[in-house]
């Protein structure tokens, strides 16, 4: 009765509990992976096993599927076996002499242990999704960075010539004429290099003659316009890193990509940690990955749950009307997620996939043309819009002036909103009234329901309150804006 | 500053298992253990030598093992010689405590599946300690890890996922000994964020009762959030 059992330092033939042979691994987490992944060849022990021609009862199914590839006559023990043999298996790897006592064992196990990690943790290293997400996160840190660095350059920078700051929008215009140093130095040269139009190079001539601002000391120049210079390099940095961030995404996750477009392909990767892991993940969690805080709210409190996560920087749900964005999102990532697929498993660019989409994307813009009712009455969070308002004020480079169009039109776009929604704040106190009575009604019902009543009574004036809080809120903010004006000014030349 | 450092042994329910010290360090009493690797620190820990012999504080805010000690722990079956099965070895801090107690020749196997976070658990503590075997495996499949054999003696299971018991349970039945220990870290917040903590850990402690007796339950505030540990014996 011959048996063959896999140890992690080497493979020993046994026969009655007597070894008959040993075949030591020289370099055992290569030759034990090879093994475990069915690739080993092991010339010697199936030219043994060949020779004494006898059945054989085999430790491991991975070593069992080698040796039946080469037609050796063997099964898999039982389990009670394999029970044995994982109970003494220091007994047995020093009858097989792979190691001279039990404390030997112990130390060439965990030898073997930590050669076998080492190689997984190095190997997991090595995957090009781990690098995407390091560089689309470090991509968002320039960001934050350069955006604060930027409204502190021109606070700074301000002080000797405050003007400029209404004037130039990129901030890489306005750091290139930083580094050109004082006002008295600014020459028409400087205006022309960094880019800017010939009208606004009279202007800006015209203005740094007659400016308001206050001397700057040479000490404090030289830092302001280190600062400026970081900030150009951070622009420089940032252009490299999308460009990778593009290629990279296209050679690993090609549909990926194709579907929600490479930075908000990597911005999902990156919260779902690895390809593999976002390809096993539901399309309902992609299309809430990035707004974790809420769904959490609304799972503990039933409030509504979100429509989208990061999915709301894509462009189709961006661009579609409220209303319609979480079918969108829903589109999206139902289809994202078969991209990761296709992606991890798959080969190949699949084109369908995006067509599809665009198929349904077309579909629920027509099918959901018009608000409904209950899509006007849905409250809407507001600090959310006014907190990127704010945010956005200092949003650096050219795309804010490419954006600037694009904003005004969402700005007036919000503030018909801002109408629509005070209105919906009086419709929305009159529903409360009638949950009360509703409340009224049902208190008839039994206990239960009858704080149930109350309950939503409580949430009616609660929204209520919500209701004039928004409508506080949208008037405050849509006469606040000087800076509004200002940029709108500016930004039509 | 040294002179402050008083050390009195712990007494444990059965025996004097001299496992863990409670060390008098800036005027407050302090758990510690011996460093098993003198001069080695893990978590940036402090190290305290008194009589020639080196301490390693031991955080209750950083190991749930020692914030149960905190919390009135009646049971310690970790000693000298220990055979441990150890899930969800994370970074290692509680790994190298426990790696301090079961003395050079015990045994832990450290099983961990992130290889983020096994990064650091292979460089600041498995390397050094000559006492841990290492796995970087999913503790789902306990049947493909390497290098385990035997039976072992403790069974402590501080894994973050839902199915965390279940997955807790699969590992005893294949690796702990009849009359073993099991220590259970419930993260009521992983396994589901809309239930309340408190039912959590009766409904998983519920689980255990069928191979387990259950020995003591203990709440870890203020030290972790919403978290239990639940200690528990193999029934025979």
């Amino acid at each position: 009765m011959y048996s063959v059992i896999l140890t992690e330092l080497g493979i020993s033939i046994f026969n009655e509990g007597k070894l008959e042979k040993a075949f030591p691994f020289s370099n055992p987490v290569k030759e034990y992976l090879l093994v475990k992944n069915k690739e080993s060849k092991l010339n010697e022990l199936i030219n043994y096993l060949a020779s004494i021609q006898r059945g054989v009862s085999v430790s491991d199914e991975s070593l069992l599927v080698i040796l039946k590839k080469y037609s050796i006559d063997c099964y898999l023990m039982e389990s009670s076996e394999l029970d044995n043999i994982q109970a003494t298996k220091p007994q047995i790897i020093v009858d097989s002499g792979f190691a001279s006592n039990l404390q030997d064992t112990l130390g060439k196990l965990r030898e073997f242990a930590l050669g076998l990690s080492s190689s997984k943790v190095t190997e997991v290293s090595e995957s090009p999704d781990l690098h995407i997400i390091q560089a689309i996160n470090s991509l968002d840190e320039i960001d934050k960075i350069a955006n604060g660095l930027s409204s502190r350059l021109r606070e700074w920078y301000g002080l000797h010539f405050p003007e400029l700051d209404n004037i130039i929008d990129s901030i890489n215009g306005y750091a290139q004429i930083v580094l050109a140093g004082k006002r008295e130095s600014l020459t028409k040269q400087v205006f022309e290099d960094a880019g800017f139009p010939e009208s606004k190079v009279e202007m800006l001539s015209l203005i740094s003659s007659k400016s308001r601002g206050g001397d700057i000391s040479d000490v404090n120049l030289a830092i302001v316009q280190s600062i400026a210079k970081q900030i150009l390099d951070f622009h420089e940095l940032r252009k490299k890193l999308e460009e990778h961030v593009e290629t990279a995404m296209q050679e690993i996750a090609p549909n990926l990509s194709a579907i929600l477009g490479s930075a908000v392909g990597a911005r999902i990767l990156g919260r779902a940690g690895s390809l593999k892991r976002l390809a096993s993940l539901p399309a309902s969690t992609i299309q809430v990955l990035g707004a974790e805080k809420a769904l959490f709210r609304s799972l503990k409190t039933g409030s509504q749950p979100p429509k989208h996560g990061l999915l709301f920087q894509h462009a189709m749900v961006h661009a579609a009307p409220r209303w319609q964005r979480g079918k969108i999102a829903r589109a999206v990532a139902a289809k994202a997620v078969i991209a990761a697929r296709v992606d991890v498993y798959g080969e190949g660019l699949n084109q369908t996939l995006l067509e599809k989409l665009n198929i349904r994307v077309n579909e629920i813009g027509k099918k959901y043309e018009n608000p409904t009712e209950k899509d006007i009455r849905k409250p809407q969070s507001f600090r959310r819009e006014g907190g990127n308002f704010g945010d956005r004020r200092r949003e650096g480079g050219d795309r804010r002036r490419e954006g600037g169009d694009r904003r005004r039109e969402g700005g007036d776009r919000r503030r018909e909103g801002g109408d629509r929604r005070r209105e919906g704040g009086d419709r929305r106190r009159e529903g409360g009234d009638r949950r009360r009575e509703g409340g009224d009604r049902r208190r008839e019902g039994g206990d239960r329901r009858r704080e149930g009543g109350d309950r939503r009574r409580e949430g009616g004036d609660r929204r209520r309150e919500g209701g004039d809080r928004r409508r506080e809120g949208g008037s405050s903010k849509y006469e606040r804006p000087d800076s509004n004006k200002k940029r709108k000014k500016f930004g039509r030349r | 500053m040294k002179d402050q450092i008083q050390i009195k042994r712990e007494r444990s329910l059965e025996e004097d298992n001299q496992s863990y010290f409670w060390i008098k360090s800036e005027g407050e009493k302090k758990l510690a253990t011996e460093n098993l690797v003198p001069g080695n620190q893990v978590y940036k820990e402090k190290l305290i030598i008194k009589k020639g012999v080196e301490y390693r504080l031991w955080d209750a805010f950083r190991s749930k093992l020692a914030a149960a000690i905190m919390n009135d722990l009646e049971y310690f079956p970790f000693e000298n010689k220990s055979k441990v099965l150890y899930l969800g070895a994370s970074t290692g801090t509680t790994v190298s405590h426990i790696s301090d107690i079961v003395g050079p020749s015990g045994i832990i196997f450290g099983v961990e599946h992130a290889s983020r976070v096994a990064r650091d658990f292979l460089d600041r503590v498995a390397s050094y300690r000559s006492n841990i075997i290492p796995i970087l495996q999913d503790a789902r499949k306990p049947k493909e890890y390497f290098s385990v054999f035997g039976k072992v003696d403790i069974v402590y299971v501080d894994i973050a996922q839902p199915d965390q018991t279940q997955i807790a349970l699969d590992n005893c039945e294949m690796y702990l000994k009849k009359g073993g220990y099991f220590f259970l870290v419930i993260k009521t917040r992983s396994i589901d964020v809309t239930k309340s903590p408190r039912r959590i850990i009766e409904e998983e402690t519920e689980k255990l009762k069928a191979n387990f007796d259950i020995l003591q339950s203990i709440d870890l505030y203020p030290y972790d959030k919403d978290h239990a540990m639940v200690i528990a014996k193999y029934k025979n």
